[in-house]
């Protein structure tokens, strides 16, 4: 199932946004732009503000200052419900299932949260975990998959509908070297199938170098270095802040 | 293995809804076949009381959010109804401050329990637009500040309730098999909801909100619907109420009534429609035995009498040690298995949910 939902003249953008917690300052003044058919890799050390990043982009955290535009427009006041059905849709670290639900209805409420029918959304997300790999689990309880599993369902989730960009965040994390392998292909198929950008969370550095052709590193909240994976390793910033550490 | 003929399939999906409406019937029709007057009426209670129960399932059960104020929506409907069937004249007398429309008509009892259910579902829908961005806890509270609001309202607006007194003069025109018939219709809207594109979305929410945001969700929005369905039919129970007793008394739909009818759908297991059908019919047999008991029975020369207020207290054992022994209730939260030729992994999982 070939779909092209990514436009090229598409954009998802965050401009000079910063974020304060309390007075704690969790991103601070960071600029990017991510468009469709891309892999962006967002990285830095615990607590940098990955997460509140792809949380600012996904609607899910307002900006303090500055905005977040989809297409050129501002969406820094749009919910994430409404931002999803505008085409930007994101995974969760922990999985974040429907763990009483099946397989197949975890991926169904996306499609009927996108407006579909229940009858087209079944169908829709029977197509997509086949696509996936994971048809011959469809009716198994979502809480009784193993973890692998678990983040091809969150990925199901978020594709349903072909959105133009989707963020994942670390969905590597726990897995093997093969099971890595695996991941990276899948988001390389995703890329290519689909044509939507994608900003990838990992901390594996085997998984963000393998796929990513451009790199965002986050320190304290604030943009270190941005370039190719060839650039940032190579980076003195990085090292010290990050790299250096492993 | 599915079964061949499109009839079968389609015997399968509604087959909770079968069995449940089956069981039903037979405790009605054995309860019924008494003819004691008395057992009756407590059996036209029950399935008055079943009808509420179905309504908070529509919301309890699948947005995750336990309603402490549905009883208040009961309230509303019941007034609502009464309104509107009783007698012009009885009306004149006891709630003159009703508008001139209503002080000189009447309407058909049934037109008037439906007009009495939207008009619980529109209060729900306008109240549930602001509370509904609540969740958790913060939604329970908000549920029951609306209530204790409601409650003080109709007690206090004498005019159009007959406040602290009775209102009296209501057709009594609640049988059985009327009460019999609204919950049958409740089972369907349940059923029919929770297997909806609506009902699916909302239980997403119940198992996490924020993932359910994520795809695609409206959670308020879907709140909302579910809250102003269950308020219907919970409003359309308050008409049949009214309509069974022949009277109204604000006090009726108070804490009693609150604690008695989420009993039941706890002790059923609130996620699913049986569990909302089987906690109603146990509990409304061990209500009514206790209630025998405190009036006493004689074995052979002696009398025993259980005090009074044995059957709450009953009750709250019950629930106790339900919430401590088994937390999804009697059914544990599934629906009636399909019996015949059980292929394990599908069962579990099409029957699992509500």
């Amino acid at each position: 199932m070939v779909q092209q939902g990514g436009d090229s003249s598409s954009t998802l953008e965050v401009r000079d946004v910063t974020i304060r917690f309390e007075g704690l300052t969790a991103i601070d003044q960071v600029n990017e732009t991510v468009t469709p058919g891309e892999i962006l890799g967002l990285i830095g050390p615990n607590g940098a503000g990955k997460t509140t990043l792809v949380n600012t982009m996904t609607g899910f955290q307002e900006p303090t200052v500055g905005d977040v535009l989809l297409d050129g427009t501002s969406v820094r006041k749009v919910n994430a419900h409404q931002l999803r059905r505008m085409g930007v849709s994101r995974t969760f670290q922990a999985g974040r299932l429907f763990r009483e639900m099946s397989v197949v209805e975890n991926v169904e409420v996306a499609g009927v949260g996108m407006g579909l029918r229940r009858a087209a959304a079944h169908k829709e997300a029977t197509k997509l975990l086949d696509w996936i790999g994971l048809s011959d689990r469809a009716n198994v309880l979502a809480g009784a998959l193993p973890y692998t599993d678990e983040r091809r369902v969150g990925i199901a989730r978020a594709l349903i509908q072909s959105p133009k960009f989707m963020l994942l965040d670390e969905p590597a994390a726990g897995m093997s070297d093969l099971e890595c392998d695996d991941l990276m292909k899948l988001v390389q198929r995703v890329r290519d199938e689909f044509g939507c950008g994608i900003v990838l969370i990992e901390h594996n550095m085997r998984v963000v170098m393998g796929v990513c052709e451009r790199i965002h590193v986050l320190d304290s909240g604030r943009t270190i270095a941005r370039g190719t994976p060839g650039e940032v390793q190579k980076n003195p910033a990085v090292i010290e802040a990050y790299l250096g550490k492993g | 293995m599915e079964p061949k003929s499109p009839l079968g399939h389609m015997v399968r999906e509604v087959w909770p809804l079968i069995i449940l409406s089956v069981g039903l019937l037979l405790v009605v029709v054995v309860i019924q076949s008494f003819g004691d007057r008395i057992v009756s009426q407590s059996l036209t209670e029950g399935l008055i009381r079943l009808v509420v129960v179905i309504g908070l399932y529509i919301f309890i059960g699948n947005s995750g959010l336990i309603s402490f104020g549905h009883i208040g929506f009961m309230m509303i409907g019941a007034y609502a109804t009464a309104w509107q069937t009783m007698d012009p004249m009885t009306k004149d007398i006891f709630i003159p401050g009703l508008p001139a429309y209503l002080l000189a008509n009447s309407h058909h009892w049934l037109i008037a329990t439906i007009i009495g259910g939207l008009i619980a579902a529109i209060a729900a829908c306008i109240s549930g637009l602001a509370m509904m961005r609540l969740s958790g806890i913060a939604a329970s509270i908000g549920t029951f500040a609306l209530f204790m609001s409601f409650y003080s309202l109709y007690l206090q607006w004498s005019t159009w309730t007959a406040g602290q007194s009775s209102l009296v003069g209501i057709p009594v025109t609640t049988t059985p098999w009327v009460a019999f018939w609204f919950c049958i219709v409740a089972m369907i809207g349940a059923f029919v909801y929770s297997r909806s594109k609506f009902g699916l979305a909302l239980r997403a929410s119940r198992e996490d909100e924020v993932a359910a945001k994520a795809a695609g969700v409206n959670v308020t929005g879907e709140r909302v619907i579910s809250f102003t369905l269950s308020a219907f039919f919970v409003g359309m129970a308050g008409g049949l109420y009214g309509h069974f007793l022949g009277l109204l008394t604000v006090d009726t739909f108070y804490l009693p009534m609150t604690f008695i009818t989420l009993s039941m759908l706890v002790v059923g297991g609130m996620q699913s429609l049986s569990g909302a059908v089987v906690g109603t019919i146990v509990l409304s047999f061990v209500i009514e035995l206790l209630r025998k008991a405190e009036k006493g029975f004689s074995l052979g020369e002696t009398s025993i009498s259980l005090p009074a207020s044995s059957a709450e207290v009953g009750l709250g054992i019950i629930l106790l040690l339900i919430l401590i022994f088994r937390p999804s209730g009697f059914t544990r939260n599934s629906e009636i298995y399909w019996p015949f030729k059980p292929k394990v992994a599908v069962t579990e999982v099409t029957h699992r949910q509500s």
